[in-house]
């Protein structure tokens, strides 16, 4: 917004565009440039009683649904989401209802500070200039090619600012990783889609319009890409408006009963890894009904009526698709998996078709070369372990607490001479940086998200304060910003950046001619709709051709371990990459399937529990090749026999007094087997349980005794 | 149903040993009664002490100290949660209810049928009731989420219009417990005025100018008789519905909610029978104590009373078998999934042990003991299946408030409770009633003294079938 | 105009329901509803307005897992207010629903105990919203005190807010306008939520069809959250 434009004209303006039933206010408290008003004229968000609604995005995962935030009196109060925004259509999930709690931790970083010895906790506090100062040399005195930047898995501003200053400076590209992108094997997809459609990016997948859903272990009601999107799609798919098209059918592959596999019509619990040979044998089927499946039936565990049975369902619908799913990709075939899942869509003919496999056109900003494999993060490791990496910054991720511990990220990080950390939280990775540089927490800050993981349009979703700061934070690209113009004048103009918000207007300003859901030809005006409405998004598909790529074999999985259980670590429902463990709310709602909160467990079938003599709540060693965590069990009466399953999510060291020492963290059991995209291959660790004698009752909503009959005998 | 009196020479020799002792045929002078009853009311040795200090601590620590912090902190301190939403409280409620029952029980309706038996313990048994009353009616107000509002729940006109809700069985409660306090108080007061101007006449000091103030100025005028006895029969004739009334109504505190194992409608005499079952019980516990702890009083206390008493003991252990049983056998024909689930937990839970031991408590043990005369008249013997009948009698309260509760109709939310704090405020509760009992017992005359006298100067045998019963010529 | 109050009910559609959750958390946030910590979550103090019954139905391979969202059911024969002694759970006779009035309530918790669903809650303690989570209380919504009863109110407030503006701009509430947070956070759109005496509004057309029945009908409570069975 130019300084010209009024909080008056702006409020005219916002009428004229307001068509939702709230009052989008398109300008929040923390608005910069914003001309003075006389004393007596009160802004809007100052009334008693008035409610102010902003739209913003929500950031706790990569999904980007949009929201808008009520606020009165200047604070928030409850987060809705933003029925005009592609992705969520006015829809949330849990973790973005809990984000106020996240805004409003009593646990949060309240200003930059530093620690001299890593590790000691020995924290103090020092000033912005400071701050500023040290990034400034830290930019300035490390070789440019030993500077690392690892930003959190969003397509954010902050990764597109970085990308151009590293790019200025000539480093390294930042790494965009988080644990919810590994849970979903992101990366091995884009690869997938890569090689059959030969367009790298992740495809989006119309459920809603589809009436024979196969799912791979596409946990979409819970992490998976998009969960709104897909849950909204889902809603529809059961019982759409439409009276011509009939109920959808969703069936789910995969070895632990999830709550996406809890709400589809069936379920088969296919042994790990078998997933691909599975969609070759339907692609097979779907070609020649009469081929021989015999060896895919074996492998999966499954009858061969019962793969005919729903081959047959598959071939017979009208508008059918498959779904890769994270578990099935993280496997050491999870390549091969993906390319026959999605050639599966392929044969189905659903590409670009309504219920079929799409691609959104993405806005015209910034540079999205998707989420870092994980054997990108490896050779950063690598890096660091050779003295490569001299200062590290870290940006929206916790890699102490989202890697495994075999890849030894905590050792690397010994040989870096300095950790940068702009954590809002005092999470693992925080606590072992020199300099701690808060950012703001999402509803404190700026910026924009490319969202093309689901939802129905591509978009560039807008993240606007609705609040002001509530303490001595900044904005990590103010920081970056500030920094670099420090950097001589020979530098300097590379990145000809105000700050934040000059970098976010030029890179809207580029969407002016782009088109969609609004336009205006003022760059003024653009910005206000932009920030009013949520975002900026276009129903503009790109075209999808594909064929099946020749030659295609799944191989049969190969496990790491000689354990008697095949170990299938998942993302927490509510937890996510485990930043939502410091949300009280987060930890109080129960777990959709176990209903356990505050705590983890693992999943046992009640048949292994009984032979290994395990009772609920007896504390086991899980021990795979690498490691060992004791969780509790959890008779689990919709698991494979031979699966244990624990949730991922908690057993955080730090993160304040909701999240600290609680439960474990699954990534300690998995060694770092990769499949041939590069991701970690998370699902094919094999484990052992040893009872230990111990018990801990678990936080359960459920009634014991009335659900299962624990104590009747 | 006022009987028939006969009167009969007293020539019979069988059993004549034990006519006499029910009649207490060896009269002693009026004075040297009196002396008796008041060397009994002022002997306070240190052992007395001791156990009265003992127990004002608990009172103090156990009800007054942990209820506080239960006001201060919140309800959470308490073992009670979500569906368990009642628990021991109220199960202490309505067992403390059930043993002031006993007092008047014994005492009105012994006297309305003139059961010569009751002379020497009437008093005792109506301290009972009142005390057992004290304790009891603690509990509702212990149990409420904000005591400090409790008045809302009395009627009191205000300016704001609002008003108790007198569909609410709590409201009927507060009603009827309130009442009964009232009534059995002036039913304990009547007969004890007489003996307490005997006191007077007997004392000096600081109990003179008490007993002076309590005896209302009883002079044993003709007139003063005459208006008495007739206060005493109307009082006796009337607290007998009222106490029926108080604990139907406690009944349906229950009775007419929709819970399963709750929603029953045998529940009014079933916990009638109970009361009176538990409430004789301890009668008969309360007088071996006060026969072994003060001095005199195995002249007034014989064996004959316990004998009595422990043949209401089994009638009321049948009639609460009769009821328990039928209660049952409908909510298991009724075959609701819900009840059967609740019945189910009851019998065969992980707390079913407590099921056994109660019907162990409340049926085997009176059943097989109670049938022999000679375990009737041994003091010792009646107040240990006293103590058994009350513990069985506690569990059944127990049974039917936190267990009932846990399970509700979705097994999704059934629930478990382990008291936490109830079981100090318990305690504290047990240790107000003795307390208010040890006290009472050397400040009010517990032998009704002229009752006694009347007893032995107008005895007689009455002929009620084939059996001989002492009766009294009334006085009047 | 016209004063017209709503019948105010609901339609939970189990087809669409995958039981996320999202709609207890999105409850909490809006009802000032605190979270209680292990200790008390585990023992059944979770002071959850909504639950989401999530029940069993078969044994591996052959296991299938149900869920129902379970709130207050608002019913029109409501047990717990015959039996509450001070009037505190009422029928308001504006929005036709069960209003818990915490300044009037004492705590006998009678009410919860003659709730067949199950559905109230107690304030066991003084719950804590440390500094500065209480800044996101709902002005709209009373924090309770220790010692007080409490249950899904149909977000009343919103109700209210709702029929406010409408009022205010001379018209009637729009089918659809006033949103309960539950209903509107649900990602499968599985929770409507509308006026019952509008035939034309989507609860009345929903719970028209085939697939609607109350909880635990039998009872006699009227209830006025309609589920829609399950085609599984």
């Amino acid at each position: 917004m130019s300084d010209t434009l009024s909080r008056r004209d702006f409020l005219k303006l916002a009428t004229l565009g307001s068509a939702a039933a709230a009052a989008l206010t398109g300008c929040g408290t923390a608005a910069r440039y914003v001309k003075r008003q006389p004393y007596s004229d009160m802004p809007e968000y100052t009334l008693p009683g008035q409610s102010t609604f902003y739209a913003t995005t929500c950031q706790d995962c990569a999904a980007g649904c949009g929201l808008i935030v009520r606020t009165v009196e200047g604070r928030a109060l409850k987060v809705e989401g933003n029925p005009n925004h592609p992705v969520s259509r006015g829809r949330t999930c849990a973790r973005a209802q809990a984000a106020l709690q996240g805004l409003y931790n009593p646990d949060r970083v309240i200003g930059p500070q530093m620690q001299a010895q890593r590790g000691s906790g020995a924290f103090g506090p020092i000033n912005w200039e400071t701050a500023i100062t040290v990034v400034k040399d830290a930019l300035q005195k490390t070789p440019p090619a030993e500077i690392a930047f690892l930003t959190g898995l969003a397509p954010d501003h902050v990764f597109d600012l970085v990308s151009e200053l590293t790019a200025a400076l000539g480093a390294p590209p930042p790494l965009r990783y988080g644990a919810l992108g590994m849970f979903e094997a992101r990366h091995t997809l884009a690869q997938a889609a890569a090689a059959v459609f030969g367009t790298p990016g992740l495809p989006v997948f119309d459920l809603a319009g589809a009436q024979v859903v196969f799912s791979f272990g596409a946990n979409f009601a819970e992490t998976w890409l998009s969960p709104v999107a897909y849950q909204r799609a889902f809603g529809e798919m059961r019982q759409t408006q439409d009276p011509l098209h009939s109920r959808g059918y969703l069936v789910q592959f995969e070895a632990r009963m999830s709550l996406t596999a809890a709400s589809a019509d069936e379920w088969v619990p296919v042994t790990p890894g078998s997933e691909g040979i599975l969609a070759q044998a339907f692609a097979r089927l779907l070609v020649d009904p009469a081929a021989d499946i015999a060896a895919a039936a074996q492998a999966a565990g499954v009858s061969e009526e019962r793969l005919l049975r729903l081959a047959g369902i598959f071939a017979r619908a009208e508008r059918k698709l498959a779904l890769p799913g994270g578990a099935a990709l993280a496997q050491s075939n999870g390549l091969e998996t993906a390319q026959a899942i999605l050639a599966l869509n392929v044969l189905a003919g659903n590409l670009g078709q309504p219920g079929g496999v799409q691609f959104w056109l993405a806005p015209a900003v910034g540079q999205d070369g998707g989420a870092a494999s994980f054997g990108e993060i490896k050779d950063l490791v690598d890096r660091m372990n050779k003295g490569q990496v001299k200062t590290l910054f870290i940006h929206g991720v916790n890699p102490l607490f989202e890697l495994p511990q075999a890849l030894g990220f905590a050792q690397a990080l010994e040989n870096v001479s300095q950790v940068i950390s702009f954590a809002s939280f005092f999470n693992e990775t925080a606590a072992q940086s020199n300099y701690l540089l808060p950012d703001h927490t999402p509803f404190e800050a700026w910026g924009y998200q490319r969202t093309s993981s689901g939802g129905e349009q591509g978009t560039l979703s807008s993240i606007q304060p609705v609040v002001t700061p509530l303490y001595d934070t900044k904005s990590s690209v103010d920081v970056l910003l500030a920094a670099f113009q420090l950097l001589g004048d020979e530098t300097a103009p590379r990145l000809p950046y105000r700050d934040e918000v000059a970098y976010l207007q030029q890179a809207v300003a580029k969407l002016v001619q782009q088109g969609a859901s609004f336009t205006s030809n003022d760059p003024a005006l653009f910005w206000t709709q932009w920030l009013q409405q949520g975002g900026w998004w276009s129903s503009a598909a790109a075209a999808v051709n594909g064929a099946v790529p020749p030659g295609l074999t799944v191989p049969p999985p190969e496990y790491h371990g000689a354990g008697e259980f095949y170990l299938l670590p998942f993302p927490h429902p509510h937890l996510g990459d485990g930043a939502g463990a410091n949300r009280p709310w987060l930890q109080e709602t129960p777990d959709p399937m176990t209903t356990v909160m505050w705590d983890s467990w693992v999943e046992i079938n009640p048949q292994t529990a009984d032979r290994l003599g395990l009772k609920d709540d007896d504390v086991v060693q899980v021990v795979s090749p690498v490691g060992s965590v004791n969780a509790v069990v959890y008779r689990y009466p919709a698991i494979r026999p031979d699966t244990v399953a624990i949730p991922f999510g908690q057993g955080h060291t730090e993160l304040g007094r909701y999240a600290q020492g609680r439960g474990a963290n699954p990534l300690d059991l998995l060694s770092l087997r990769r499949n041939a995209a590069g991701d970690l291959a998370f699902a094919a660790v094999k484990v052992d349980l040893r009872p230990t004698g111990l018990t801990r009752k678990l936080a359960r909503f459920e009634d014991r005794v009335g659900v299962y009959g624990d104590g009747k005998k | 149903m006022a009987v028939e009196a006969k009167h009969l020479a007293l020539h019979h020799s069988d059993g004549e040993e034990n006519l006499r002792e029910q009649l207490m045929f060896d009269p002693k002078p009026r004075k040297e009664m009196n002396a008796m009853v008041m060397e009994a009311m002022q002997t306070a040795d240190l052992k007395y002490w001791t156990v009265v200090a003992i127990l004002a601590g608990l009172v103090a620590t156990c009800l007054l100290g942990a209820w506080g912090y239960m006001i201060v902190v919140g309800m959470g301190v308490a073992g009670i949660n979500r569906p368990v939403f009642w628990g021991l409280f109220i199960s202490n409620f309505v067992f403390w209810i059930g043993i002031s029952h006993a007092g008047t029980f014994v005492s009105a309706i012994l006297r309305v049928f003139k059961a010569e038996f009751r002379r020497p313990f009437t008093r005792a048994a109506e301290l009972m009731t009142t005390f057992g009353l004290a304790a009891g009616a603690t509990y509702p107000l212990i149990h409420l989420g904000r005591v400090w509002t409790f008045y809302y729940m009395i009627p009191a006109p205000n300016q704001r219009g609002l008003w108790p809700n007198f569909h609410s069985p709590l409201e009927w409660d507060l009603v009827a417990i309130t009442t009964y306090l009232l009534g059995s108080t002036m039913y304990l007061f009547l007969p004890l005025i007489p003996d307490l101007a005997m006191a007077r006449d007997n004392s000096t000091g600081w109990r003179y100018q008490l007993y002076r103030f309590l005896a209302l100025g009883w002079r044993g005028t003709e007139t003063e008789w005459r208006h008495l006895t007739t206060a005493i029969k109307i009082f006796a004739w009337t607290i007998i519905p009222v106490m029926f009334s108080v604990h139907t109504i406690v009944s349906w505190d229950f009775a007419v909610s929709m819970t399963p194992g709750w929603h029953s409608t045998i529940f009014g005499p079933f916990f009638i029978a109970g009361a009176v079952f538990s409430g004789v019980s301890a009668v008969a516990m309360v007088l071996f104590i006060i026969r072994i702890s003060m001095v005199n009083m195995d002249y007034f206390i014989r064996a004959e009373h316990f004998d009595g008493l422990g043949k209401l003991v089994l009638i009321f252990s049948f009639v609460w078998a009769y009821f328990y049983f039928n209660e049952f056998m409908v909510e298991w024909y009724g075959g609701e999934a819900a009840h059967h689930n609740v019945m189910d937990f009851i019998t065969k839970g992980p707390n079913a042990w407590l099921w056994y031991v109660m019907l162990i408590c409340n049926i085997v043990i009176p059943w097989l003991t109670l049938w022999s005369g000679k375990v009737r008249r041994t003091p010792w013997m009646m107040f240990v299946i006293g103590v058994v009948i009350n513990i069985g009698m506690y569990i059944e309260r127990v049974v039917i408030v936190p267990i009932t509760l846990s399970r509700g109709r979705f097994p999704f939310d059934w629930g478990e409770y382990t008291p936490r704090v109830e079981i100090l405020i318990s305690i504290g509760s047990l240790s107000l009633f003795l307390l208010l009992y040890a006290l009472a017992s050397r400040v009010i005359p517990l032998i009704p003294v002229w009752e006694v006298q009347e007893g032995q100067e107008a005895h007689s045998l009455k002929k009620i079938g084939k059996t001989e019963v002492p009766s009294v010529i009334d006085v009047e | 105009m016209e004063e017209s109050h709503g019948k105010w009910g609901m339609v939970i559609d189990l087809d669409r329901c995958n039981g996320c959750q999202a709609c207890v958390t999105a409850c909490s946030l809006e009802n000032n509803i605190p979270a209680t910590g292990y200790d008390n979550a585990s023992y059944g103090r979770g002071m959850h307005w909504m639950r989401i019954i999530r029940t069993w139905e078969g044994e591996y391979p052959d296991i299938k897992a149900n869920f129902q969202p379970v709130m207050c059911q608002q019913c029109g024969r409501a047990p717990c207010e015959p039996v509450c002694p001070v009037f505190a759970t009422q029928h308001s006779q504006a929005e036709e629903i069960n209003l818990q009035v915490y300044n009037r309530c004492i705590g006998t918790r009678y009410c919860a105990n003659n709730c067949p669903y199950t559905a109230r809650v107690f304030n066991w303690f003084d719950w804590e919203h440390p500094e500065p989570m209480n800044y996101y209380l709902n002005p709209d919504v009373t924090v309770r005190g220790r010692g007080v009863m409490e249950k899904c109110t149909f977000c009343v407030q919103r109700i209210r807010r709702g029929e406010e503006t409408a009022k205010a701009q001379g018209r009637g509430v729009q089918d659809g306008e006033v949103q309960p947070a539950c209903a509107q956070v649900c990602p499968t759109n599985a929770i409507v939520f509308g006026d019952f005496s509008d035939p034309e509004s989507r609860v009345s057309q929903l719970a028209s069809t085939q697939r609607s029945a109350r909880l635990e009908e039998s009872l006699g409570t009227q209830p006025r959250v309609v589920y829609l069975q399950s085609l599984l």
